[in-house]
């Protein structure tokens, strides 16, 4: 059980309804808002550990809820979409969101983003610096990994990949936050090399390497480390 | 640019004179070389009969010049022949009698060939501007057929009159609730002195004769008159003139005239106004029904979320994930709305497609991602399948919208599952060679019979065999197609026939990826 709390921001009753049952069945404390006004009061009064938002809002703009939620602090946010806007997803995700769904969604679906965008994001003294998924350990203060016991022999360059995934552990992580972090601003374009790197890792991550079960691709998007 | 109406008379005199003293003198010109050549060959040989040799510039002249200056040609020939070679030389008289006898029948037999070679040629460029006119036709017509809304047929009579009159054409099509609208190419614009004319001829098109020249204020006149001055409507003509007044603008305003009478009799032939209101009518429904679909899916999918979102709550809550006859009702809210959504998701698909087109967002992608997304966002849907993937590990990247195409193959799949027998096996593959990347599903299904295999991929088509127990929309195909021609690839279906499965390929173009320069020396 979690004792978290969560604001849903959704102009839908029924979405809103729903939500707060299966989320409280999951043992989480459920704050409402209609739209994004109340959304972005509730959330500055009474700070929720997770925000979830939904696109559709009739007041405002979902990208500049989330800009005006951002301005002030870090709370994961997880975006309610709709399909085929890949486009926007990645914009929302570099403006600051943590991750999405996709309408309709079943909520076995959702409960697991949520789980996975409210585990502590970077690695503390304190904090286990193990990521396990399925076979694969990361240890991300020795910079070691193993699959299935064995030791990984991996490139900086794909070591580096597999880190920022890792620590993003079940959350989808966009090409270009990626191109970033590993091969700086000037080459934000060329994802190619990504896409290789990608292809190279799941040789050594991965059972079958043509069908991947850790490293998962968020077609149009980024790529995802395991759920 | 001012004209000035004097100067045009003078400049139009002295081109018509140049335009018929110039063929003359160049058949002159020709008798003159042929003489010369005679001369020097003369100095060499005793040249007898030279009359004869003054033939070819006389059929020179009369198949490029025209009758007149191979006539003067013969004469020319046949005078130059009596100064030159017959004694007394230097002297136009004749003294030997077989001589006097050969120069009036040269003149003679020439002026007859002259005037049959002309008339051949005459025929010849008859009968090639009859040909290029009947090829002019055969393509209007194909266009026609083709023609989809009013505005194809008008883009295709435009052209039409275009390349018949030979100059440049704007066709205004009168629009459905008055006032017009012109058919032109994205270069063109229309100045707005031929648009008021075009709308004043518009309002007197009743009178039998409604035509008028109009100055575009930038130097050029402007012929506007209607298409056809019968009851037909097929709108109205703008025709420029160019620089040109007085008699050459006259000759053009004939020759339109004439190319008109004989595009109208083929526009009435063709049925063309019929042809007109039905794409009219036609384009108003579509863009009707599109605009239906789209708000109305819109409308269906909203609550969508509400149903599937609850349906998995309920099939969780504590109290309920227990009972196995609970979370069997469950899964079965879950694949309706599945479907369902689907369903309205293919409608919207539909609806996007036909009014605005596909848009790529095209990238770089791994074929393997596509495959495996589409496999698993249908989980549950194959989940009575046995499911095969084949793909292998070296693939070219390609080059394509990943989002669009993993929906044409997820619409295939999705085919493949409905269209078989529950426990039979799909397989998906992928192969590549040097020019392509095929993504292919087969499943063990009902196969493909008859006219299925042809209308498969028609808007709406559903086989009858499956149409009272299969539930689909008849766009799943369609808009798979849609979806790969726009991505440059290629998609068929094969079957054996009735109960033995169906293969269907995609086939995409796979070029050369970018070199990973980067690559060199971290990674290795």
């Amino acid at each position: 059980m979690d004792s978290s709390s969560i604001l849903v921001i959704d102009d839908e009753l029924h979405i809103r309804q729903f939500l707060r049952a299966a989320f409280e069945f999951e043992g989480f404390a459920v704050q409402e808002a209609s739209d994004a006004e109340e959304g972005i009061r509730s959330a500055t009064l009474k700070p929720p550990d997770l925000i979830i938002l939904d696109l559709g809002l009739p007041d405002r703009d979902g990208s500049s809820v989330i800009q005006r939620l951002r301005s002030w602090s870090n709370i994961p946010i997880i975006v309610l979409t709709v399909r085929s806007r890949e486009r926007e997803k990645v914009r929302l995700l570099e403006l600051g969101a943590d991750d999405y769904v996709v309408k309709p969604f079943g909520i076995g679906e959702l409960i697991a983003r949520v789980r996975a965008a409210l585990r502590p994001r970077a690695v503390t003294p304190l904090g286990d610096p193990v990521v396990r998924v399925g076979r694969l350990e990361i240890n991300l203060a020795t910079r070691a990994g193993t699959f299935d016991g064995k030791r990984l022999v991996l490139g900086p360059k794909e070591y580096l990949v597999l880190q920022i995934l890792a620590q993003h552990a079940g959350r989808v992580v966009t090409r270009q936050q990626i191109m970033k972090q590993v091969w700086g601003g000037s080459h934000l374009d060329d994802t190619h090399y990504l896409r290789i790197v990608v292809r190279n890792l799941r040789k050594k991550i991965e059972v079958d390497p043509t069908r991947p079960r850790i490293l998962l691709t968020e077609l149009g998007v980024g790529y995802r480390l395991g759920t | 640019m001012r004209h000035d109406p004097d100067q045009d008379g003078r400049t139009s005199l002295r081109q018509r004179l140049r335009n018929s003293l110039w063929p003359v003198l160049k058949s002159l010109v020709l008798v003159g070389v042929t003489t010369i050549g005679l001369l020097i060959l003369d100095q060499f040989f005793a040249l007898r009969h030279v009359t004869l040799v003054y033939l070819v510039p006389v059929v020179i002249a009369a198949t490029k010049l025209g009758i007149v200056p191979a006539v003067i040609a013969a004469i020319a020939g046949g005078g130059a022949s009596a100064f030159f070679f017959y004694p007394p030389i230097y002297s136009f008289l004749v003294q030997d009698p077989q001589h006097l006898i050969e120069l009036p029948l040269f003149v003679f037999v020439a002026i007859v060939t002259g005037h049959l070679a002309t008339n051949l040629k005459r025929q010849a460029d008859l009968a090639r501007r009859r040909e290029t006119e009947v090829q002019d036709l055969y393509a209007f017509s194909r266009q026609l057929a083709a023609a989809h809304t009013a505005n194809d047929i008008y883009t295709a009579i435009r052209q039409h009159l275009t390349s018949m009159i030979g100059r440049r054409t704007i066709l205004f099509e009168t629009a459905p609730r008055g006032g017009v609208g012109a058919t032109l190419s994205n270069e063109e614009r229309v100045p707005e002195r031929v648009k008021r004319e075009t709308e004043a001829v518009i309002g007197r098109r009743k009178d039998s004769r409604s035509d008028s020249v109009v100055d575009d204020g930038e130097g050029h006149l402007w012929l506007v008159r209607p298409v056809a001055g019968k009851a037909e409507d097929f709108g109205v003509l703008a025709i420029d003139l160019g620089q040109q007044a007085g008699a050459k603008a006259d000759a053009i305003r004939q020759r339109v005239d004439t190319v008109l009478d004989d595009a109208t009799t083929t526009l009435e032939h063709l049925d063309l106004g019929q042809a007109i209101s039905e794409a009219r009518v036609r384009s108003e429904t579509e863009a009707l029904r599109d605009a239906l679909i789209g708000s109305v899916s819109h409308q269906l999918r909203t609550p969508l979320v509400s149903i599937l979102g609850a349906a998995t709550v309920i099939s969780r809550a504590p109290g309920n994930s227990s009972d196995p006859r609970l979370a069997s009702l469950a899964d079965i809210l879950r694949d309706e709305v599945d479907r369902l959504n689907s369903d309205v998701q293919d409608l919207l698909d539909a609806a996007l497609i036909s009014s605005k087109g596909v848009r790529l967002e095209s990238e770089w992608v791994e074929p393997a991602d596509i495959v495996n997304t589409a496999i698993d966002r249908r989980q549950r849907l194959l989940a009575g399948h046995r499911v095969a993937l084949d793909i292998p590990s070296e693939l070219p990247f390609i080059y394509v919208d990943p989002i669009l195409l993993e929906q044409a193959l997820g619409q295939i799949v999705d085919n493949a599952a409905k269209y078989s027998q529950p426990g039979s096996a799909i397989q998906v593959a992928v192969r590549s060679d040097s020019t392509s990347v095929i993504l292919s599903v087969k499943d063990e299904g009902f196969g493909l019979v008859g006219e299925e295999s042809t209308r498969l991929w028609e808007r709406f088509f559903r086989g009858e065999r499956h149409a009272s127990n299969v539930s689909g929309s008849g766009l799943g195909l369609w808009i798979a197609k849609a979806f790969v021609t726009a991505n440059g690839g290629e998609i068929e279906a094969f079957s054996e026939g009735a109960g033995r499965g169906t293969i269907v390929s995609i086939r995409l173009p796979a070029s050369e990826a970018p070199k990973p320069d980067l690559m060199v020396g971290d990674d290795g």
